[in-house]
This record gives structure tokens, C-alpha cells and sequence, in this order.
């Protein structure tokens, strides 16, 4: 990951508009995100954070306005460009989303196989990340017996290995103790101080203290204020 | 696609079958049991086919000549006869031959020939045809231009019925093909809702994968992969269930050589199971590709 201070934009929303039928989820979103920013969607359950994210690795699509990311125009991209758009980004689901036949190392190694890695280079680095997150001990487990905070730990172990250049995470530290939280925020630090531009959609507030960056807060699919902490 | 995604494609292969065995065991049984059936048809009509034609091969014209015929204008016939196109050999068979032929045939019988004051048999020309130039689009022509010929009498070839035969196999491998094409059909539909069902319990899975980068192929191939094995397990069975019942059947087929000229009844040629176990492999890749086409509709 090539470290960088520039403020060239990953992620430009121009006016973006999503509805779900008749209910309007986010409503004229306007929003720059700069390579290597620090940001944190926030709002109340329904504000539309989820929305925004999911529009950004394209699990959904705008109802109207643009969005680019790393200059791609996500509207007009093909489909089969769309796997190798996913792969500049880890994203931490709220559920998840975990293959439950899948083990701990499993899923994680995915991300890599994916992109045909060297099978040496994915066990090396998988070990490494789950190691970072403190699930070491538990690569040959199986999602259905771990805890849901050990469970968040490996979809965050799952967004960080393949080194993207954009992190989404929503509600990462959800289901976590302070402990855990402390862990996996650190992880993120660590790939934000490697250059990895980070977007967390949460509503802990605690969350803000912990590193330097913007916050963008959502009020009914709105964008309300836009901080710098 | 490199060492890493293969062994990853191969893995994902392996665990699909375990996790799904029964689904699998359904689309292997239901090639199988269509090939048998396409390969049962396909077994009776080679055989047939084979049968008609080695009697289309050993097919003779008898032109029989009128009586009383100088050997000068026989000869001159007989150069005639040489001449037309499809003849091959030709043989005289006097009026006294055909009465030898005829006492040997019925040597149990001759009292019935004892009464005849002379000999009412015709001299003939037995024809035989060029190898490979039967046909009956050109034998009808012929036996036409033979009867054509003067001190000709009248012209026969035993085999006529043959010809109803024939139409009547003609007819048989149409109603074989329509039933084959009907049976595929019903067979992809089948697999196609099989591995829907696969892909129904996998849907996560590969959602999952999807949204983590994996390419369309990526996630595909391990299908593919699935079903060109179980159309080929498939095709397998049916080849040897149907070996199986041919020795079963041919064990007990009392004097077969009296049904065919060449003795015996031929089982399916190599060329012909290596086309059954690519029907196979492509109904089950064909069934893949129409649920993944759906299944992975953006």
C-alpha cells in the first residue's frame, strides 16, 4: 500500500438519492472523501448510513446522482468489472456475513484466493491479520461457534487482508467489549496509517475520540453537518 | 487461472458434493437413467440399420428371358446387361439350372415335379449389383431399364419387401431423434432445477463471495466443474447398465444368427459410448449454465 498525503478524492457523491419504494432512504447526498481520510458516518438507526455504504460497493444502486469512486462512475460500470471494484475495498457488514461452512481461516483467506494469490503469501497473511484481531488460536473454528464479537473480529479480519485501498465498516465494534473494540479500532489505525482511506458508519460516539477525522452525520437520508475532529 | 484459484475451485468442488450429496446423486441417477434410454435406442437401430444393410448388400436382380433364346442373342444381352451402370456381376441360369436348383430345394417334394411334362422354369440372368451403389433411389431406375430390353420377360429382385422395411427404420430413427431431443430436454430441465436447488442452499455462499471480489467464473466454475463430472458419472452408469443388459440379453437369445446375417448383435462401437458420455457432460454443463444464467442475474 503506497502511503500518501495528497487529498486527491476516493469517493465523490454528487447529489445522490436513494428510495425503497416510496420511502426515500438517503435524500441528496453530497459528500467527498479524500485518499487516506478517516470518516465516520453517524445518525440515528435509519438515518441512512447502511444505505450510503452499501451504495459505494455497489450492493445497491443510486435511484439518482452520481457516484465515483477511484474515478470509476459506479452507474455506468460493467458487470464484470464490478468483482475487481469490490477488491479495493473491505467492507465490515453489520451481520457479518460469514460462510458458516467455512472456517475462521477460511474466510478469510477467501479474499486473497479470489485474487489468486500465492497459496504461501494468503496463509502467511491471513495468520497475520487474524492474529492482529486476536482470533489466532481460532483459525479452524467454524462462525456458528464463536461469539458475535468474536464473530465481527473476522469479518474485520476479512476486510483488512486484502490490503484495501477504501475500508467500509458498519457498526464494527457493535457487538464488541471495549476490549475488543480497542483491538479491532487499532486495526483499523494501523491500515489508515498504511494509507487505506476509512469510512465507519456508527453511532458510538466514543468511537470519535479515538483517531483524527471527519464526521459526517445523517438525519433521515440527509447529510446535516460535516465536522473535523 | 492460476495454481492458487485452481486448488481453490477444486476445494469448493469437493465441499459442494459433501455438503449436497443426495442433490448430486439425483442429477448423476437422472442423466444416467435418459442416456440408458437414449443408448437403447440408439443400440436397436445400429443394429437394424446394420442388419438392412447387409441385406441391401447381398440384393439380386433376376431378369428372366423368354424362351427359346439363341445363345448369339443372349450373349449379346448378357454384353447389354454388362453395360448399364450399377451392374455388377451377372450369371446365366439356363432353363435345365433353374429345374436343378428348384429339385434340390424341394428334394422332399419331387413327386410334385414328377407330373410336368416339360420344363416350365425360365432361363434367367442373375444380377449382381456393384458393391456400395445400393440404393433404392437407383434400383428402381434400373430394374426399369432392364425390363426395357428385348428377350427380357419380366424382372425381380426377392428383396422388395425390403424396401417397406426400410421406411418403416426411416420412420424409426425420426420417432428415435424426436424422443432423444424430448428426453435431453426433459433432463436439462431436471439438472437445471437440481443445481438450482444447490445454488438455492448456497445462495449466501456466493453472495457472500460476490461481494468480496470473486469474479463471476470464480464463483461459476466449481458448478460447471460439478456437472461435467456427474454427466460423465452419469453417462458411465448408462454405459454400463447397458452393457450389462446386452450381455444379459445376448447370453439369452437363442440362434441370434437367425435374426442377423452377421450372426450376432453388436453392441454400442466406442465412438458411440464416447458420444453418449458427451451428451452427458454437455446436459449437465447445458443445465449449469441455464440456473447460473438465472441464478447470477445482476
Amino acid at each position: 500500500m503506497i502511503m500518501t498525503t495528497g487529498a486527491e478524492p476516493v469517493i465523490r457523491m454528487f447529489h445522490v438519492h436513494k428510495r425503497y419504494g416510496s420511502q426515500m432512504a438517503l435524500h441528496d447526498v453530497n459528500l467527498t472523501v479524500l485518499k487516506n481520510d478517516f470518516v465516520f458516518i453517524t445518525g440515528q438507526s435509519g438515518a441512512g448510513k447502511t444505505t450510503l455504504l452499501r451504495l459505494l460497493f455497489l450492493d445497491e444502486v443510486v435511484s439518482q446522482g452520481q457516484i465515483l469512486v477511484n474515478g470509476i462512475h459506479l452507474q455506468r460500470i460493467r458487470r464484470a468489472k464490478i468483482p475487481f471494484l469490490r477488491r479495493n475495498m473491505g467492507v465490515v457488514f453489520q451481520d457479518f456475513r460469514l460462510i458458516h461452512s467455512y472456517t475462521v481461516y477460511e474466510n478469510v483467506a477467501l479474499v486473497l484466493e479470489t485474487t489468486g494469490q500465492q497459496k504461501r503469501y494468503i496463509q502467511k497473511r491471513a495468520r497475520q491479520v487474524l492474529r492482529m484481531v486476536g482470533l489466532e488460536d481460532r483459525l479452524h473454528a467454524y462462525p456458528q461457534r464463536l461469539s458475535g464479537g468474536e464473530q465481527q473480529r473476522v469479518a474485520v479480519a476479512r476486510a483488512a487482508v486484502g490490503n484495501p485501498l477504501i475500508l467500509l465498516a458498519d457498526e464494527p465494534t457493535g457487538n464488541l467489549d471495549t476490549t475488543a473494540a480497542d483491538m479491532v479500532f487499532d486495526l483499523f489505525r494501523q491500515l489508515h496509517t498504511r494509507g487505506t482511506t476509512v469510512i465507519v458508519a456508527t453511532h458510538d460516539s466514543r468511537l470519535f475520540e479515538k483517531v483524527q477525522g471527519r464526521i459526517v452525520v445523517l438525519n433521515q437520508g440527509c447529510v446535516e453537518s460535516k465536522l473535523t475532529v | 487461472m492460476n495454481l492458487t484459484t485452481r486448488s481453490s475451485i477444486f476445494q469448493r468442488v469437493r465441499r459442494n458434493v459433501s455438503t449436497t450429496p443426495y442433490l448430486h446423486l439425483a442429477t448423476t441417477a437422472t442423466i444416467a437413467f435418459s442416456l440408458l434410454i437414449i443408448g437403447t435406442f440408439a443400440l436397436v437401430y445400429t443394429n437394424i440399420s446394420d442388419l438392412i444393410r447387409s441385406w441391401q448388400d447381398n440384393i439380386r436382380v433376376v431378369a428372366y428371358l423368354s424362351d427359346g433364346l439363341p445363345e448369339g442373342r443372349r450373349t449379346s444381352l448378357q454384353q447389354r446387361l454388362a453395360k448399364l451402370y450399377g451392374v455388377g456381376e451377372i450369371r446365366y441360369v439356363s432353363k435345365d439350372a433353374a429345374m436343378d436348383r428348384l429339385k434340390r430345394q424341394m428334394k422332399h417334394r419331387l413327386s410334385l415335379l414328377e407330373g410336368l411334362q416339360e420344363n416350365p422354369l425360365p432361363a434367367s440372368f442373375e444380377i449382381r449389383l456393384v458393391q456400395g451403389w445400393q440404393g433404392w433411389e437407383r434400383l428402381d431406375p434400373l430394374v426399369d431399364q432392364i425390363k426395357q430390353l428385348p428377350d427380357i420377360e419380366d424382372v425381380e429382385y426377392g428383396q422388395a419387401w425390403l424396401r417397406r422395411f426400410s421406411q418403416f427404420i426411416a420412420f424409426f430413427r425420426l420417432a428415435s431423434l424426436i424422443i432423444g431431443v424430448l428426453i435431453v430436454a426433459t433432463t436439462v430441465f431436471v439438472c437445471t432445477n437440481t443445481i438450482k436447488l444447490t445454488l438455492y442452499t448456497k445462495r449466501q455462499e456466493l453472495e457472500i463471495m460476490s461481494l468480496v471480489g470473486a469474479t463471476d467464473a470464480f464463483i461459476q466454475t466449481p458448478f460447471y466443474i460439478e456437472s461435467l463430472i456427474e454427466g460423465f458419472l452419469g453417462g458411465l452408469i448408462a454405459v454400463g447398465l447397458l452393457f450389462g443388459t446386452y450381455r444379459l440379453f445376448i447370453s439369452r437369445v437363442q440362434s441370434p444368427h437367425l435374426l442377423l446375417s452377421s450372426g450376432e448383435i453388436a453392441f454400442l462401437s466406442l465412438t458411440a459410448c464416447g458420444a453418449l458420455l458427451a451428451v452427458g457432460m454437455l446436459i449437465g454443463w447445458f443445465g449449469s449454465y441455464l440456473s447460473l444464467k438465472r441464478f447470477l442475474r445482476p
